[in-house]
């Protein structure tokens, strides 16, 4: 169905435009017909509603023929004759119009002769730009649910990074502290508190400095290195231009879980994770490192979190971020790279 | 009757609170800890525990591995955080699961339950059937674990050639070498994806992708020659079992 349709008050607004526009009709008919306006209004109502009418149809169109996808010579033509067709059937209807009005009124208007040549091309015209304004109505329909595909995915994404394993091994470690080490129990609970606080705020907005997005890494890590101890070792080198690089949140912070879960968990010694992060040609190039088992299958294959990963930066910038993975014998590289600053796609 | 009990898990803080609930039970004695699940099998033939309690990820092996790997009169009870598909396991077949994190009132449920299973001596849950329930559906294992004395060896299942069945073991030859492993052939065939192993024979176990091809034998029965050059015999219902498996394939 024509997306106007869809509420009461889009038809409305589509019937009010329609006033001014039949108001030129109007007068053109006056002009050329030489009648009064009470007779020209009797006339140009009926038909006006129903060029209104007629000028919904491109909708059909314009969703068979997408102006990406099919030939132009193909849009055009069909477009012209569909534009010649419906003035032929206006201008039928403006001759059953003058008959009716020929024998109802017998006076001037039965006897007015509009200028029928002009009136045919003022309605072709119409119907042309009817065709215009439905391309460019389709167009933002097909962008909106674009967007809203590519938000649904992204907050699939989100929801699907509240690792309970995570939040549960926290708890644990929270849990045994209380009786240790009270105070550190304690800090453990605010680092806690702080990573899934802003896991919530960030999550929210579209992008975020990449500082931002560090920090919350780090807070992820200090807790982490409560449950792991001396098994977990971070090192981190960033060159200062990166700070100010708009990234997805939550979509770097993940990459070191990962390192973390399929690296570091699966070694009984533990091991370094490095991050190194610059800018070059105006790309972010992020690298996460880690040591893995090799004897451990997790590790090889691409995980979940790094599907996740890679289709949340198709979603946003396209062939612009890629996300490579090296695997070394016994060290699992991963590079994320990305355009630095705000250049969302759309 | 005091129980002897080993602690397995990768995170100090999580044996922690373990030994501090078990601290309070007058009749638990911790004979080890391990931090690995290699460490664990070890510990486990050589202290003979009553009771383990294992976490289930865990780096070497994981814990339904080293539950395979030791003798079926160990109680187990499993530490985990989440994992709902562990959980239907525990549910069918450990003495008890605990979630992490938990009270010492839960852990003293589970000792319970140990001492009662201790006290019958039933025999503990098939390690192969646990390890099965574990698992996501249309999700198998990319290795299998095996034990030679005090060494484990893993064999990733994508270089297991063949399995043998020899009375109560069977041999997995994988990349020109042979492990014995305690486990009856269809077990093993059940544990594996059936789309990649076909049971050719009564006693033969094969890797299909392995298959170089099939050649007459006897009136009944055929010979699937091996990539590395081995010969298995191939019984009349193997080859229709094959012939359907490569033909699905």
């Amino acid at each position: 169905m024509h997306p106007i349709f869809q509420d009461k008050n889009s038809v409305l607004a589509y019937l009010a435009a329609w006033v001014p526009l039949g108001l030129m009709l109007a007068f053109v008919i006056k002009v050329s017909a030489r009648l009064g306006w009470l007779e020209t209004a009797s006339l140009t109502a009926p038909l006006t509603l129903f060029l209104a009418i007629v000028c919904l149809s491109p909708w059909y169109l314009a969703k068979s023929l997408p102006l990406g996808t099919s030939s132009r010579a193909k849009v055009l033509g069909t477009n012209l004759i569909a534009a010649m067709c419906a003035s032929a059937i206006l201008m039928g209807a403006v001759h059953i119009l003058l008959f009716l009005a020929s024998r109802l009124h017998p006076g001037p208007v039965g006897a007015c002769h509009p200028a029928l040549p002009i009136l045919a091309g003022v309605m072709f015209l119409f119907y042309l730009l009817s065709i215009a304004m439905h391309y460019v109505l389709l167009a933002l329909e097909t962008s909106k649910r674009a967007e809203l595909l590519s938000r649904e995915s992204e907050f699939k994404a989100l929801k699907a990074q509240v690792n309970p394993h995570f939040l549960f091994n926290s708890l644990n470690s929270i849990s045994a502290l209380t009786s240790i080490d009270a105070a550190k129990a304690r800090e453990m609970c605010i680092r806690l508190s702080d990573f899934l606080r802003n896991s919530l705020r960030l999550g929210e907005k579209t992008s975020i400095p990449f500082s931002e997005e560090m920090e919350l890494t780090s807070t992820y890590l200090d807790v982490e290195q409560v449950r792991f101890g001396r098994r977990l070792r971070v090192k981190q080198d960033f060159a200062a231009a990166c700070a100010h690089c708009e990234v997805p949140p939550l979509l770097l912070q993940p990459l070191v879980e990962n390192a973390i879960k399929h690296g570091i968990a699966a070694l009984t010694e533990g091991g370094e994770i490095a991050m190194t992060a610059h800018v070059e040609r105006g790309q972010l190039r992020f690298t996460v490192e880690n040591p893995f088992d090799p004897d451990a299958p997790a590790m090889k294959k691409s995980g979940f979190g790094l599907v996740n990963v890679r289709n949340r930066l198709a979603a946003r910038y396209g062939s612009a971020a890629r996300l490579e993975v090296q695997v070394e014998p016994n060290l699992y590289r991963v590079i994320l790279s990305l355009p630095c600053g705000d250049t969302v796609k759309g | 009757m005091s129980i002897r009990a080993i602690l397995v898990d990768d995170e100090d803080l999580a044996r922690q609170i373990l030994r501090e609930y078990l601290s309070q039970e007058g009749d638990v004695e911790i004979v080890a800890e391990c931090n690995n699940g290699f460490d664990a099998v070890k510990a486990i033939a050589e202290w003979k525990p009553d009771l383990a309690f294992l976490d289930v990820q865990m780096p070497k092996l994981d814990g339904f591995e080293v539950l395979e790997l030791v003798d079926s009169d160990l109680a187990v009870v499993f530490v985990t955080a989440y994992d709902q598909y562990a959980m239907k396991a525990f549910d069918a077949a450990a003495v008890d699961y605990l979630l992490k994190p938990f009270d010492a009132s839960r852990l003293r449920t589970a000792l319970e339950k140990a001492r009662r299973r201790l006290g019958e001596r039933a025999p503990g849950p098939r390690a192969a059937e646990l390890k099965q329930a574990a698992r996501p559906p249309g999700q198998w294992p990319e290795r299998i674990v095996v034990k030679d004395g005090a060494r484990v060896h893993i064999i990733p299942v994508a270089q297991l050639e063949y399995a043998e069945a020899q009375d109560d073991y069977v041999a997995l030859h994988s990349v020109g070498k042979s492990y014995l492993k305690q486990q009856t052939i269809l077990s093993l065939e059940e544990s594996l994806d059936p789309a990649k192993f076909v049971r050719v024979h009564r006693s033969f176990l094969i890797n299909l992708e392995r298959v170089s091809k099939i050649e007459p034998y006897t009136k009944d029965s055929r010979l699937a020659i091996l990539s590395s050059g081995a010969q298995v015999p191939v019984s009349r219902a193997g080859y229709l079992r094959l012939k359907e498996a490569m033909e699905r394939g």
